[in-house]
């Protein structure tokens, strides 16, 4: 990179950038014909293509975290929560019944209206919460993803209870398979688009000093409560996606603290506030647990918490973030999470 | 002719200290005024408020004719005025270059600017500024690895991006070395002869008094005296507060 620079003292970093750009619209589109191609191949079966959707879905939560978690600096510990709303939508609205036919809606406008109840409810949580700092915040949302839940459990009339809801089966896994794969490539590809934008420039300048932002112009409440709605609706939306392949929901498997986790983890073994870093970090998770941890039963939790000691001390900026200098760092975002990267001036920043 | 900047009986407490205690201050278009005042007087304070980073406890600041009393702080810089830190705020992770891409005129970015990259336009006027500054070579930087004193310039540079008005500069100078303290100067002379009005706040009293045609002079929150340099050197209440209280 500084070689680079000094050899072409003018434009050596934007050439650089391009040509990195080039290689990784190659490798990317490589990948996804692999992909594309999976389904045809002789011993790959409906379970496999499950499994490879599930990745997606997780895939999927990973970059929507990431957008709020990496970009933005506001460390969501509650992100399943818009899943599990996109989910209960999507089964509501599929199971309704007047005293016997079915009237359920369709999965389309289900899954879409799923998500567009989960991208609201974030606007709306966002609102209220994003004026909180660092661990307020994370903490805000945890509380918003546990009393979801039990709202749900406890609107029996509506949601099934603890019992649960059950929608009209339709298996078709290729399908599935397909529709998540161009979803998430679609996804990928937005985000990339969106960092490269005024928006996303914006969002990075939030995260590495909101109150700077903020006195140069930029209206931080409006951007980063847009982005977090966004993040929520896309959420619901692979949870919407989700509900209908799972064919049921019920509070316990809709809510899931682990799907939080798991993003969380991807997208800093990948690179926080990186693009690909979320893609790259939940696949290897991905298959790290179904290859290695799967035989270590109790003890995957050891593994999962090995792990991240591994990146917070040797991988800070994630996989990713080895080539990719765009990303910020695990200990970067720790120190701003705890307000030890705060400076005085910020005391006097009004709520 | 009405003030850039009219500010009155501004007031700001801390608990059971107030910081700034009922200052008047009025900047009119193009000048440039020095802040001075001994460690804790309330130059900060003052820059906070008027800024609009922290909320007043009593008082009003017009800017251009607008009541900026409620403002929040983007909204402020929307209207023309900018102003850089003592304890500077750049973003670290980003290049120079990012840095001042990142610090336009956020008023005249509609949604689709929004959504938009950097124009070629905006490319120019950061090249332009970051060479006026001293700060060419240092373009793909990251901005957290820049020394002290070029931070400060970048920061006056991100300030210059927005096309200010009225420019609050809090110790400009402060942790840099002298010949680029001077450099400064020169550059502070230039952007205020294009008609960007500047509010100074400065240690180096000789500094100020090099740069401006009129300073005020807070001690423990309140306004202790206004005038030209060399009349506000001169006033005895200024002597005893910078070298009776402390001893500069
Ligand atoms: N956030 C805060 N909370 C409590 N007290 C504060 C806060 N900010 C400033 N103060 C106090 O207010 C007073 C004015 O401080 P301020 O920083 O405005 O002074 P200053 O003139 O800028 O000083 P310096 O020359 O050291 O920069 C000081 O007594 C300071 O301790
Ligand atoms: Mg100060």
């Amino acid at each position: 990179m500084k070689s680079a620079a000094s050899g072409e003292p003018r434009s050596g970093a934007r050439l650089a950038d391009s040509r990195r750009r080039r290689v990784l619209v190659r490798v990317s589109v490589g990948l996804l014909a692999m992909l594309a191609l999976l389904p045809a191949l002789p011993g790959v079966s409906n379970s496999t293509l499950f499994t490879l959707t599930l990745m997606l879905t997780s895939v999927a939560v990973a970059v929507n975290w990431n957008l709020t978690g990496g970009f933005t600096g506001y460390v969501d510990f509650g992100h399943a929560v818009w899943f599990g709303i996109g989910a209960y939508t999507t089964a509501i609205l599929m199971s309704l019944q007047t005293n016997g036919p079915q009237v359920g809606w369709a999965a389309p406008p289900a899954i879409i209206l799923g998500a567009v109840v989960a991208g609201v409810l974030a606007a709306a949580i966002g609102r209220a919460t994003m004026r909180l700092k660092g661990p307020y915040f994370s903490i805000a949302l945890l509380g918003t993803f546990v009393a979801v839940r039990e709202i749900v459990r406890v609107s029996g009339g509506l949601t099934g209870g603890g019992v649960g809801l059950t929608l009209p089966p339709y298996l078709n896994r290729p399908l599935f398979y397909y529709l998540e794969l161009a979803l998430v490539a679609g996804l990928v590809a937005f985000t990339w688009w969106l960092r490269s934008t005024r928006f996303g420039a914006a969002l990075v300048a939030i995260r590495e000093d909101e109150v700077g932002a903020e006195m140069r112009g930029i209206n931080t409440t409006r951007l980063k409560v847009t982005v977090f709605s966004f993040a929520g609706f896309s959420t619901g939306l692979f949870g919407g996606l989700w509900a209908y392949q799972n064919t049921f929901v019920d509070p316990d498997i809709a809510f899931v603290e682990v799907r939080t986790v798991d993003a969380v983890m991807g997208a800093m073994l990948g690179g926080l506030g990186t693009v690909a870093g979320p893609v790259v970090g939940t696949v290897v998770l991905f298959w790290l647990r179904e290859l290695l941890w799967a035989h270590l039963l109790d003890y995957h939790l050891i593994a999962q918490g090995l792990l991240l000691i591994v990146i917070v001390l040797f991988l800070p900026r994630g996989l990713v973030g080895i080539v990719d200098p765009r990303g910020t760092s695990v200990t970067a975002l720790w120190r701003r999470w705890t307000g030890r990267g705060a400076r005085p001036d910020e005391q006097g920043k009004e709520p | 002719m009405t003030a850039l900047l009219d500010a009155r009986g501004v007031l700001k407490r801390f608990g059971g200290l107030t910081a700034v205690d009922g200052v008047d201050i009025d900047i009119s278009a193009g000048e440039m005024v020095g802040l001075i005042g001994p460690n804790g007087s309330g130059k900060t304070t003052l820059f906070d408020c008027l800024s609009r980073v922290s909320s007043l406890d009593s008082g009003s600041i017009r800017f251009d004719g607008v009541d900026i009393t409620r403002h929040r702080p983007h909204q402020v810089a929307r209207l023309g005025l900018a102003r850089t830190f003592q304890l500077i705020r750049v973003y670290r992770d980003l290049t120079v270059s990012e840095n001042m891409e990142l610090s336009i005129q956020w008023g005249r970015v509609g949604t689709a600017r929004l959504f938009g990259r950097t124009d070629p336009s905006t490319r120019r006027r950061v090249e332009s500024l970051l060479e006026f500054l001293l700060l060419t070579r240092l373009r793909d930087e990251r901005a957290g690895a820049l020394s002290g004193g070029q931070r400060r310039l970048l920061e006056i540079g991100m300030a210059l991006m927005s096309e200010p008005r009225l420019v609050l500069l809090d110790e400009a100078t402060s942790g840099v070395n002298p010949t680029l303290v001077a450099e400064i100067a020169d550059r502070l002379r230039e952007v205020n002869a294009s008609g960007v009005a500047i509010l100074l706040v400065e240690h180096n009293v000789r500094f100020v008094a090099e740069l401006c045609h009129r300073v005020v002079v807070l001690d423990r929150g309140a306004k202790l005296a206004e005038g030209t340099p060399r009349q506000v050197m001169e006033n005895p209440a200024v002597i005893e507060a910078y070298f009776g209280a402390e001893g500069e």
